[in-house]
């Protein structure tokens, strides 16, 4: 037992480092269908020690709340992080009802981001804060449905009861179908909580068509870094469910186990990558649109599974 | 373990969804193409005996179903010059929640039904009702005449579907007559379009109410 507790904090360990070099494998695929070299693969990592060694300025008309924000964001995805089972392992955490407790850790990082984009009272912040305050509404709804039909499957609401051992293979076995359409949904809300391409470019350098960017324009040094490393880890941890479920074979050698999961996390990241080079960013209007195909999804099949599972 | 027509059933429901958030006409086309090639390859699956005649009944309909009204439809749409955008009156976004609605409710009623179970796959009777009310919907919520050609023929894939479910074997001679009817309905509304067209340069149904002598 202390063994393997102290494999998931390894592995939490592993998660925390690896996480950045995995987004820049997404700026290697865009680079590759716009027929450049791309940048380095470490370039996270440099990025990083840059913003680190810098200072931070903050305007005279901010209070403490931005500097909070960066801060309360940045933990949030440290501890989500603890809760995702890597490689059907037992993950540091986990109780009963711990993916609720996770959904609502994620709100209070995005409530934090929120508060401290208003608090600059740049106009372009405060409409930033508005979209990021919608459009994962919807998403939350999606995140539920697939519960709520996780739930109905096994009966629990942990995670680590829906991706560790051999559990994903039993939900292989019992919804295969809908399993695929549950894991495009979850690619959906991953897309948009994490602000990829269809919903939101991460490159983009017009104000009025960011949505998540547009919130961190104030903040400069470590606070940015931060606020980068979140969104590595928010990534990771979306990209760690969808790839649990795809690469749910359940073997119970622990190594090969673990390369394909990694294979699975660069396939998910891979397709992130190229979904952003073939795909145009979205209109606004179309955003909500494209959550609720993410909703539909998942509510349809949670009712074909209760209908199949009879 | 899930069954192969389960599976296809399946996508078949997707598909209505999918048509319900769409708003372009090729789209619908192509939606109402695999709904047609799976509507008329299904009885294959479920049938105990695969003979000729079943055979060739299943490939004609499918050719029908899958090619002739779709490619039709497609050239309908070049020769007019229709716009590719679909008119609405109910928007896309409750369009598609009621989708939900009427796939849930549709599995609730085809509970009900007291059928002489011919085969194991549980998702017939409700993909069945589910295009029945799906035509209808499509029917009601878009004002595009082409989208109400599209609509009707989605309540005939219904039928075909609750057809299959209630009888394998009597069921080619009748789904075939209704099939050469929704031909010839297809054809009739092709040339009823066109007379939409050129009176008022466009398809919206909604204009027909300015009619006058």
């Amino acid at each position: 037992m202390k063994d393997s507790i102290l494999l998931s904090i390894l592995f939490w360990l592993f998660c925390m480092l690896i996480a950045p070099f995995f987004s820049a494998v997404i700026l290697k695929v865009k680079a590759f269908f716009g027929g450049k070299k791309g940048p380095p693969l470490l370039i996270n990592y440099f990025t990083l020690i840059k913003l680190l060694k810098k200072g931070s300025v903050y305007s005279s008309s901010t209070s403490f709340i931005f500097k909070l924000g960066p801060m309360v964001s940045f933990s949030s995805a440290i501890v989500s992080l603890l809760f995702l089972p890597v490689a059907g392992t037992s993950p540091v955490f986990s109780f009963n009802g711990d993916v609720i407790f996770i959904l609502y850790l994620m709100g209070l990082g995005r409530f934090f981001t929120i508060a401290a984009a208003l608090d600059t009272a740049s106009p372009f912040e405060g409409m930033g804060a508005a979209r990021e305050a919608f459009f994962p509404i919807i998403c939350e709804a999606t995140l539920f449905m697939i519960l709520i039909l996780f739930y109905m499957l096994t009966g629990k609401l942990e995670l680590a009861a829906y991706f560790s051992g051999a559990q994903t293979k039993a939900l292989w076995d019992s919804a295969g179908t809908p399993l695929i359409f549950i894991i495009v949904s979850l690619f959906m809300v991953l897309l948009t909580e994490n602000a990829r391409v269809p919903v939101d470019d991460p490159a983009t350098h017009l104000e009025l068509t960011m949505i998540h960017e547009v919130m961190v324009l104030d903040h400069s040094g470590p606070d940015l870094a931060f606020i980068e490393l979140t969104s590595h880890y928010k990534l990771l941890f979306f990209s760690g469910l969808v790839a649990q479920l795809i690469s749910g074979i359940g073997v119970a050698e622990l190594a090969l186990n673990f390369i394909v999961f990694i294979l699975a996390l660069l396939l998910v990241y891979v397709t992130v990558g190229i979904v952003e080079s073939i795909r145009a960013r979205f209109r606004m209007d179309l955003v909500p649109r494209f959550i609720l195909a993410s909703f539909a999804l998942a509510f349809f099949s949670a009712i074909i599974t209760m209908e199949l599972m009879k | 373990m899930i069954h192969l027509v389960d599976t296809m059933l399946s996508l078949v429901l997707l598909s209505v969804l999918f048509s319900f958030s769409s708003n372009r006409l090729l789209v619908l086309i192509r939606i109402l193409a695999f709904q047609g090639v799976v509507v008329s390859v299904v009885p294959l699956f479920i049938g105990q005996d695969i003979s000729g005649g079943t055979l060739l009944f299943t490939f004609l309909t499918m050719a029908i179903r899958g090619a002739v009204i779709p490619v039709w439809l497609h050239l309908a749409i070049k020769q007019l010059i229709i716009e590719r955008e679909v008119e609405t009156t109910i928007g896309y976004h409750l369009s598609m929640l009621a989708g939900l609605g009427l796939i849930v409710s549709a599995i609730f009623v085809s509970q009900k039904f007291t059928v002489p179970s011919i085969s194991h796959s549980v998702l017939l009777l409700p993909a069945a009702i589910s295009l029945l009310l799906a035509g209808i919907f499509l029917l009601i919520a878009r004002r595009n005449a082409i989208v109400m050609v599209l609509g009707y023929i989605m309540m005939e894939n219904g039928i075909y579907l609750v057809g299959t479910t209630f009888s394998i074997r009597t069921q080619h001679i009748v789904e075939f007559g209704i099939l050469l009817d929704i031909l010839a309905a297809v054809m009739i509304m092709a040339v009823i379009l066109r007379s939409i067209k050129q009176e008022f340069n466009a398809v919206d149904t909604a204009l027909l109410s300015s009619l006058k002598e």
